[in-house]
């Protein structure tokens, strides 16, 4: 997993430094050091110590390691968290908030469901209450335009 | 006599009723992010930072700088009473807390590290209070070469200090000051990195980076090691013991293990990227090695866990000195107060104590009460904590998930950087689970800029010589230094490949 995450780094460093390099000139137009300087050496490094960890990784040939038994529930909680952040966009905050914590407590919290329920709603409303009421902030209404 | 006529200001300050409400809520949310395993201070001001927006400066700042310390004392609870700890400071609290517990004696550790934070923390407060405004006059004659420098000494021994492999250490800190570049160049003004993108002309905002990698990455990451399905059935019941309070000789025995853990606390925190985790382990290991009963040692002595306990919380404060006075976090932590300085257009570095007193010796003075507050919640409002420990994780993480995502959207009503967020949280998950530092990466993306800006100032004014970095006394200071810690760094992995 660990040569796929450094291979995974190296390709978008190779693209930055490549960037860095035919994109952004190394010297401004008034002779002083350029907006390339500084990300050409960074990516230049990057690619570098990546390489240099895939060859010294590869070397030492760790044996490979089991998953966790949690890995499933790992990637549900993420799945939820990124259907929380397409939900905002699509129906809003609150209703998305109610949707998520329904959606986690269900998986993560079985055979309580009336104390989910309360959860689901009451913990939404007053995030609801204190972000968009309280604070005044920002709280995505969604394509739907609903009111809250 | 003017330290006095400043602390005075800052006093006036930090007692207005509002302000002594942000710090009591701070200390109180401090102590609840400390309490909650695999969730520190970095993820826990991260993500309370968008509800601050409504609050006026002085009161915001008071309130994150509470929750940043009081996470200090909060996590020694778990330590002591369920032998996970809170956060990475309090691990040397284990070693002896834990079973100080098991012997009956949980009550006493629990009065007794609550009195070691206490004396670490005002300590460390005192000293800054002393020595902030040196630090601060000597800063004025830093130029760009010390300040890159400085900014290179941080990642440096963050990186060699988190122990694991330095390689991934310095590659976290590349990807930071890779991020950092996105956005228009400050000296040109040419886009950099945007491809087209109105978004990403600005750059990319620290802020759902950080509640990406410290909120949501760490919360998958306690899901992959099973923190939900764990429970709390483990935790000692101190209510069923006979003596709660600990006795006279407890606190002649380990007077001089606080005062010891509180000095070296403070001195490792002050250099930026040591932290709080290292001064608890180095103070541990030296209580061990003046201790006359070493054998006692991870067997219940108090010895080691008031020791670290006063340790970590000097550092907490020794980090706010590179922080006020220079403007450098040495910390994922101190990194995000920066961040929370610079929201309210407030700029730490040599000029902010005579700039805006106020602000800054408001929080200094705010922190002494903070300290008397938390000791009175340590000794008298435990039984509250344990029942925090007791709440489900399977219920708290979805929670704070919501927290998250609505945190980083209220920010600037972006739902782009809440996908960036939830990219940075995978992507911080991923980091932790192969030994990569997310704490590195967040440093560098906020130094980067500075970093860049004061190296290409080096250099324009050495006419491209990198011996601009030796000429200059303070530099070489910096230099010696940054090399001492390394070593030092070096030094405490060898006993550990043994």
């Amino acid at each position: 997993m660990r040569a796929g995450f450094l291979l995974a780094v190296l390709f978008v460093a190779g693209g930055y430094t490549w960037v860095a390099f035919a994109e952004l000139s190394y010297l401004s137009s008034a002779g002083r050091l350029g907006p390339g300087f500084f990300p050409r050496i960074i990516g230049t490094l990057l690619v570098a110590i990546c390489l240099a960890s895939l060859w010294l990784d590869a070397r030492r040939a760790a044996p490979p390691e089991s998953p966790s038994p949690f890995l499933r529930v790992t990637m549900v909680v993420a799945s939820l968290s990124a259907a929380l952040v397409a939900a905002m966009y699509l129906v809003g905050g609150l209703l998305a908030m109610i949707a998520f914590m329904a959606a986690a407590l269900w998986t993560l919290n079985r055979g309580r469901p009336l104390q989910n329920a309360l959860i689901a709603v009451l913990l939404p409303l007053a995030l609801y209450l204190m972000f968009r009421v309280w604070l005044n902030a920002a709280m995505p209404r969604g394509l739907l335009e609903l009111p809250f | 006599m003017e330290v006095f006529e400043h602390l005075l200001l800052g006093l006036s300050v930090a007692i207005t009723p509002a302000n002594l409400a942000y710090l009591f809520v701070g200390v109180v949310i401090g102590m609840i992010v400390g309490i909650v395993p695999g969730f520190g201070p970095a993820a826990g001001l991260a993500i309370l930072l968008p509800i601050t927006f409504g609050m006026d400066p002085a009161g915001a700042v008071i309130m994150l700088a509470a929750i940043y310390y009081g996470a200090m004392y909060g996590g020694t609870i778990t330590s002591i009473l369920l032998n996970t700890p809170g956060e990475s400071a309090t691990v040397a609290s284990t070693f002896d807390g834990y079973p100080l517990a098991q012997q009956g004696r949980a009550g006493p550790a629990l009065v007794m590290q609550a009195v070691a934070s206490f004396v670490g923390g005002t300590l460390g407060v005192i000293l800054i209070t002393a020595l902030a405004p040196l630090f601060s006059h000597v800063a004025r004659s830093f130029g760009p070469p010390e300040f890159f420098l400085l900014v290179m000494m941080g990642l440096l021994t963050l990186i060699a200090m988190i122990g694991g492999n330095w390689r991934y250490g310095v590659i976290s800190a590349l990807i930071g000051f890779a991020l950092g570049t996105v956005g228009v160049d400050l000296e040109t003004g040419q886009p950099r990195f945007t491809f087209g993108s109105a978004e990403l002309i600005g750059g990319i905002d620290f802020i759902p980076i950080a509640i990406g990698l410290f909120g949501l990455g760490e919360l998958l990451h306690a899901f992959y090691q099973g923190l939900h399905a764990s429970g709390t059935g483990g935790i000692v019941q101190y209510q069923k013991e006979r003596r709660f309070w600990p006795d006279l000789r407890d606190f002649v025995e380990t007077r001089w293990a606080v005062v010891r853990g509180s000095l070296l606390g403070f001195c490792v925190g002050v250099i930026p990227g040591a932290g709080a985790t290292v001064a608890s382990l180095m103070s541990y290991s030296i209580e061990k090695s003046v201790s006359r009963t070493p054998e006692k040692f991870g067997k219940g002595a108090m010895a080691g866990l008031v020791g670290p306990e006063a340790a970590n919380n000097a550092a907490s404060s020794g980090a706010m000195v590179p922080l006020l006075t220079l403007g450098i976090p040495g910390s994922a932590s101190t990194a995000v107060l920066l961040a929370a300085f610079m929201l309210w257009g407030l700029t730490p570095g040599p000029l902010l104590m005579t700039q805006k007193p106020e602000f800054a010796w408001g929080l200094i003075a705010s922190m002494y009460l903070g300290n008397i507050a938390l000791l009175a919640l340590n000794v008298f409002a435990i039984p509250v904590f344990v029942q925090i420990i007791k709440l489900p994780y399977r219920i708290l993480a979805p929670a704070v998930i919501l927290v998250c995502t609505i945190g980083t959207y209220s920010v600037n009503g972006s739902i782009v950087e809440t996908w960036l967020m939830f990219a940075a949280g995978v992507f911080g998950f991923f980091m932790k689970r192969l030994g990569f530092s997310p704490a590195a990466l967040v440093l560098a993306l906020v130094l980067g800029p500075l970093a860049e800006q004061s190296l290409r100032q080096s250099l324009t004014i050495s006419r491209g010589s990198f011996m601009i970095f030796l000429e200059r006394p303070l530099s070489l200071w910096i230099l010696g230094v940054t090399a001492a810690v390394l070593l030092l760094g070096v030094l405490l992995r060898i006993p550990a490949r043994r």
